[in-house]
């Protein structure tokens, strides 16, 4: 069986070798035939027939040489090819002979795959990139709904029994975020680093071994603070230990206790979260080494919920079990623990279901854009839709003539859709340089922290192939209905047509709605640009509603280093001292957290007297922890009471100053001032409010009004602190002096985010903002030049089939000037007719970005009227003008000439 | 086109034996060209077996693609220029391997149509 095997591929590889072009070529093997030929009529004369006869025999006997060339070409190579190596030659004559035709087609393709490579390579990298494991589809995350950040968190004692009665999943991981200092020595200086706590069954559970070392052990897993090991990210391990192996079994320290390393994670994986490049993993019982104030009791509280709980799907099972499953579960731990698991309902979300929930307004981003570049896109293939729509006439009689000789249909219609492909890869690799274009433009979005969490825009393997099947798309969805229309060309009715002028009717009413319906799309495309431009630059006038100048600010975890709460608090008092004592410092003020810094933390209160809806007992709001100074040095001015004081000490009444947003959702129309709050639960202490600040943007410039609680640094211990100074010169040139002074007072503590208010608010918002006008604006400058191109073709086109007609006007009498007004009034109808569906589409866009982004987006009725009436004016100038230039043409028609050239 | 279609069903068809016979025939004659071929299997065949061209030489080329004969130009004794197919060492292996298959195969069916009758 072999050698036929073996003889079978080499009649393969000589056919494909064939194609390259090493083959006999068709003389040499006609000549074999009319050799075989001469041959046999030699062969008959020898028989004793005359010379003419045996000539006609052998050629009757032996068959057409034709025939038998056709069958030896397709015996040579391998037929298909050679017909789509002609098609392609062909394809590629038509486009060259077609320049303008090939141009504009070709850039439309590029402009709207371009813009649908970028909304791609967006939603992907901020939502739908799949967690580096094996089978990502598998893993779901479970969990209760927190009120605050919708993502699903659980309890340590919940996790085990979700994980205990569970039989949907395959096995269920818990894990949390912890930041920590880091050292690779005793004596080595600390640096912040990030890492997940784990459960030991983490790394089976999503699937992935270390790559080095080993996996924890299960009894690592079992008693609180015994086993202390750690298992190294790999990009961390390669960055700190430059990938040396003999890292195993060394010790490193971790918040200043030893850890030794088991393990380093494979390369590629980088946690459970799709920004953040976890550094080091470790068993989840170490927990109280990473946040010593809670101690043990975060795996006895029932209501301490901080866990993400992953799971792998059983085999067989689905998500819809797994839900059912996990609802029955939740409603036995409601009845067996009434106290903290009331009104907690347990939910399974896939991974991208859980990224969606965690930042809805990330997701409408998204979906905005996809659905903007699918405008764009539809603008694009109507422009090539068009253009191959007006040349069809002329098509028709070629398409007839090759009918008539004996063409198939089938060969027909591949061969049109081989041109519209020919046009969608050329339009596609252009269209792969404005999306790379666009993704330069979104890498300058940049996360500002010192951890490494990044977002990573890249035209990688999947947009390359997100914008190859786009490209295919668009080629079949305008090559395949013109090209079917050809193939049914009834043949003696084209062949019959002096020109196409009986074609008519029908045909150019579908481009009319066309080019209407792409006028419209660049409409609603201009005044969504508009309103994201006006919105964008309203808020960012506005500003953040603090000061962003002359501010320094560095943040410091002492507990990093095991100090206790009252040295840490002591730690930040001295801190906060001897930067005062700073020159060049006017003042100086400490925070839990820093404005536009990632999301705040956030506190449980109930106010006092105010009605809840039925089932929800508090509510969780946004928190800091600020000192005396912090409302001065920020700039943030108290509206009514008073700002902390040093007084607001442990031995004090617990105060609380809340702003303006809070104190209008539970004390409305009353002054909040005096009014209580437990803090921390139903069961916490009582606090007293006694300042209302004005509310600021906490997380990004476009939130909306978001209620916030301020707690005095006194009164409540922190882990880390931010010390906020406001400087008298440029505060970048402080920012060594600052270093120093953490290390006059420690010289092992990590120092992080060191940076000025200006950049980080520039990073967080202005630059985010700026990418996302100037992505919206440019999909509405493309969508508005492509309208305005398909415009031009289709009273282009009008204007040179009607070329006779107009001659003859112009012969009898009509003068030039009707002319013009004539054709002009046809193109401009059209645009009336598209910019009124374009502006009726619109109205919804207002509300659509109000809810994207914040309220302020809305904007009043005049502010949209300008927007409307603005792009309602750019669209009819650009329009108009796209229509004279061939009205004017049309209305310098020679008459005689017109007439003549028929 | 349609005519490409019936051309290759029909070579299908005599495909495989086909390329014994010309394998057979270049064995005992030695290197010869495409009409003589022919015309050995029409004498052979009592006339039964007239190959047309655009069967010969597909085969012919098939065989030569699949390294089991050679071709190259070359002249007759009376002076005109031919393609000559010589057997290759592979064409010989394959030769004998489907000899022996015909005949296992014949004997099958001799077995089962005497059976029959």
């Amino acid at each position: 069986m072999m050698p036929r095997l073996l003889a079978a591929l080499r009649e393969w590889i000589a056919r494909v070798a064939a194609i390259a072009g090493r083959r006999r070529d068709d003389a040499d093997l006609e000549r074999e035939l009319r050799a075989h030929l001469e041959l046999a009529a030699e062969d008959a004369e020898r028989r004793g027939q005359p010379a003419a006869a045996a000539r006609r025999a052998a050629a009757v006997h032996a068959g057409g040489v034709a025939q038998a060339m056709e069958a030896l070409r397709d015996q040579r190579s391998l037929p298909w090819f050679d017909d789509l190596a002609r098609d392609l030659r062909y394809g590629c004559r038509m486009l060259a002979r077609n320049p303008g035709f090939t141009a504009v087609s070709v850039i439309s393709l590029a402009i709207g795959i371009g813009a649908n490579c970028a909304a791609f390579s967006f939603a992907d990298t901020l939502l739908l990139r799949p967690l580096a494991v094996p089978r990502p589809a598998e893993l779901l995350v479970a969990g209760q709904v927190n009120p605050f950040e919708d993502s699903l968190e659980s309890s340590y004692r919940d996790y085990v029994d979700i994980r205990d009665r569970s039989r949907s999943f395959e096995g269920l991981a818990a894990y949390a975020k912890s930041t920590a200092g880091f050292a690779a020595s005793v004596d080595a200086p600390a640096r912040l680093t990030i890492g997940l706590l784990v459960t030991g069954n983490f790394f089976r559970v999503v699937g992935v071994q270390p790559q080095l070392g080993r996996d924890f052990r299960p009894e690592e897993d079992q008693v609180p603070a015994r086993d202390a090991v750690v298992i190294l990210g790999h990009e961390f391990w390669l960055q700190q230990f430059g990938g040396d192996p003999a890292v195993l079994g060394r010790t490193v320290r971790l918040n200043g206790a030893d850890f030794t390393v088991v393990g380093v994670a494979p390369a590629g994986f980088t946690g459970v979260d799709q920004f953040t490049r976890f550094q080091f993993y470790t068993p989840l019982m170490m927990w109280p080494r990473f946040s010593p104030d809670a101690g043990v009791a975060l795996f006895e509280a029932r209501d301490d919920r901080r866990l993400t709980i992953t799971g792998r799907l059983a085999a067989g099972a689905t998500i819809a079990q797994a839900q059912s499953e996990l609802a029955t579960i939740g409603a036995d731990l409601e009845r067996a623990h009434p106290d903290t698991n009331r009104n907690s309902r347990l939910l399974v979300r896939t991974e991208l279901q859980n990224r969606i929930a965690q930042a809805p307004p990330v997701a409408t981003l998204v979906a905005m854009l996809a659905a903007l570049a699918a405008g764009v896109l539809f603008v694009a293939c109507a422009n090539v839709a068009g253009l191959i729509a007006s040349r069809a006439p002329m098509r028709a009689r070629e398409m007839a003539m090759r009918l008539a000789i004996g063409a198939g249909r089938g060969r027909l219609v591949r061969q049109l859709v081989t041109e519209s492909l020919l046009v969608a890869i050329i339009g596609c690799a252009l269209g792969l340089a404005v999306g790379g274009a666009a993704i330069a433009l979104f890498r300058q979005i940049q996360i500002p922290v010192d951890l490494p969490i990044t977002t990573v825009f890249a035209l990688d393997r999947r947009a390359l192939a997100f914008s190859i099947a786009v490209a295919i798309g668009s080629a079949v969805l305008v090559g395949l209905a013109p090209a079917v229309r050809a193939a049914r060309t009834d043949l003696t009715a084209a062949m019959k047509a002096t020109d196409a002028a009986g074609h008519g009717g029908r045909r150019q009413w579908g481009r009319r709605v066309l080019v209407g319906g792409q006028v419209a799309v660049a409409v609603v495309l201009l005044v969504m640009a508009a309103f994201v431009y006006r919105g964008f630059a309203r808020e960012l006038r506005g500003g953040p509603g603090f000061a962003t100048d002359h501010l320094l600010m560095m943040s410091v975890a002492p507990k990093q280093l095991r100090y206790s709460d009252a040295q840490a608090q002591q730690f930040f008092e001295r801190l906060a001292v001897s930067a005062r004592g700073t020159p060049g410092i006017v003042s100086a003020a400490l925070t839990r957290y820093m404005p536009m810094d990632g999301l705040p933390p956030s506190t449980t209160i109930v106010p006092e007297g105010f009605q809840f809806p039925r089932g929800q007992e508090s509510a969780v709001h946004a928190t800091s922890i600020v000192d005396e100074h912090y409302f001065d040095t920020l700039g943030v001015p108290i509206l009514q009471g008073r700002a902390f004081r040093a007084a607001d000490s442990i031995a004090a009444p617990r105060v609380a100053i809340v702003n303006e947003a809070l104190a209008n959702r539970y004390w409305s129309g009353q002054s909040a001032i005096g009014k209580r709050f437990r803090v921390d639960g139903a069961r916490g202490p009582w606090v007293e409010i006694v300042g209302v600040a004005r509310t600021t943007k906490y997380t990004f410039a476009l939130e909306n009004p978001k209620p916030f609680v301020y707690f005095p640094f006194r009164q409540r211990p922190a882990e880390s602190m931010f010390l906020l100074a406001r400087t008298s010169g440029e505060p970048a040139s402080l920012a060594a002096v600052f270093r120093e002074l953490v290390r006059a007072l420690d010289v092992n503590l990590p120092i992080a985010n060191v940076r000025t208010m200006e950049e980080l608010y520039r990073m967080r918002s202005v630059v985010v903002l700026d990418v996302i006008t100037a992505t919206i604006g440019s999909m509405g400058v493309m969508g508005l030049t492509l309208a305005v191109v398909g415009l031009y073709g289709l009273v282009a086109y009008a204007v040179s089939r009607r070329t006779k007609e107009i001659g003859i006007r112009i012969a009898i009498g009509a003068d030039r000037g009707s002319v013009l007004r004539m054709v002009l009034g046809q193109g401009l109808l059209l645009v009336a007719a598209g910019l009124a569906a374009g502006l009726l589409a619109s109205l919804g866009a207002g509300p659509l970005l109000a809810s994207t982004f914040m309220s302020g987006m809305e904007g009043t009725a005049r502010a949209n009227a300008a927007a409307f009436a603005l792009v309602a004016a750019a669209v009819l100038m650009a329009a108009a003008i796209a229509a004279y230039i061939p009205a004017r043409r049309a209305s310098l028609v020679n008459p005689t000439e017109a007439l003549r050239a028929e | 086109m349609p005519n490409r279609d019936k051309a290759r069903s029909k070579a299908d068809v005599l495909q495989g034996t086909l390329d014994l016979m010309v394998l057979q025939t270049l064995a005992t004659l030695g290197s010869q060209h495409g009409y003589a071929i022919a015309a050995r299997l029409e004498q052979v065949s009592s006339g039964a077996l007239r190959l047309n061209m655009g069967t010969l030489y597909p085969g012919l080329m098939r065989l030569e693609q699949r390294g089991l004969i050679r071709g190259s130009w070359d002249v007759t004794e009376n002076n005109r220029k031919a393609r000559f197919y010589a057997i290759t060492a592979a064409g010989r292996r394959e030769l004998e391997a489907e000899k022996a298959e015909w005949a296992r195969m014949t004997t099958i069916m001799q077995a089962l149509l005497q059976d029959e009758g």
